[in-house]
């Protein structure tokens, strides 16, 4: 059943979402996507994960805003005679036809909490996790042991693809950031 | 969770959870301002309003189910959304600097 406190928090979730992507004056948006983050970040944490609500609260709201702003610096911000954006149509048929598909997908989903989810379909698994992560790898936090010992060549590779991109990052902004005095 | 005053625990969870509903009303209604605006300043302070909303409703939440490392959250929260509201003020004020 679906309580008073989701059911607000899914109109809050959705009048931001709405509004980031109809507003027009490009401030007003990042304004408005940060209260997104502020909503989102409280669906993560009303479904008990403090980690992914941790990071939303740090990148979402905090990053992403920051970044945003000196991207808006470095550009211009136009003036504008209307506020709202006007629809494409065709687009919306697209999107329309697209959340569909998407939403027939969801009656597949086991409910939280159910006995008969995937995951517990063999249970030795998660049991062999639990009894040998310590003996196995020593390390603490059976979380970060199956991260970083059991899936450690998944971990790096992921590992690697960030390095990357930061190194492209910092090639491209060498130019601009680093030579000017 | 622990029966406080009269009320049994189950109780306390939802009075904590209702009280959450009830700022996420006032969040929804505070949005009117940071859609319409019209001015920037409008939007920034209803922005703060909705972050010091959502540090009191993690809080509630904390207490509600019971999940004490939610107060982590809200203190992130705190100390961030201070960061955003000068970083829009900065950013208004004299067009070109953020940090």
């Amino acid at each position: 059943m679906i309580s008073a406190f989701e059911a607000a928090l899914f109109v809050f979730v959705l009048t931001t979402a709405l509004a980031t992507a109809l507003l027009r004056d490009i401030l007003a948006v990042i304004i408005v996507f940060a209260a997104y983050s502020l909503g989102m970040a409280l669906f993560y944490a009303f479904l008990l994960a403090p980690d992914v609500a941790m990071t939303e609260a740090a990148i979402g709201a905090g990053v992403t805003t920051l970044l945003l702003l000196l991207a808006l610096v470095k550009t211009s911000r136009p003036d504008l005679d209307y506020w709202l954006e006007r629809p494409n149509i065709s687009a919306l048929v697209v999107f329309g036809a697209l959340l569909v598909v998407i939403i027939s997908t969801l009656g597949e989903f086991p409910a939280v909490g159910t006995a008969d989810a995937p995951i517990w379909e063999n249970p030795a698994v998660t049991q062999y996790y639990i009894e040998n992560a310590y003996s196995d790898t020593h390390v603490t936090n059976a979380v970060t042991s199956v991260l970083a010992g059991y899936r450690g060549f998944d971990t790096f590779g992921e590992a690697v693809v960030v390095f990357a991109a930061g190194i492209a990052t910092l090639l491209v902004l060498h130019r601009e950031v680093f030579t000017r005095e | 969770m622990m029966p406080i005053l009269f009320l049994s625990g189950d109780a306390m969870t939802d009075v904590f959870l209702l009280a959450a509903a009830v700022f996420m009303l006032l969040a929804t209604a505070m949005l009117y301002r940071v859609i319409k605006g019209p001015s920037t300043q409008d939007r920034v302070l209803a922005v703060n309003v909705l972050g010091t909303n959502t540090v009191v409703v993690l809080a509630l939440l904390g207490a509600g189910l019971d999940v004490p490392s939610l107060l982590d959250i809200a203190l992130v929260y705190a100390l961030l959304n201070f960061l955003m509201s000068v970083a829009i003020s900065k950013f208004t004020v004299e067009q070109g600097g953020v940090l």
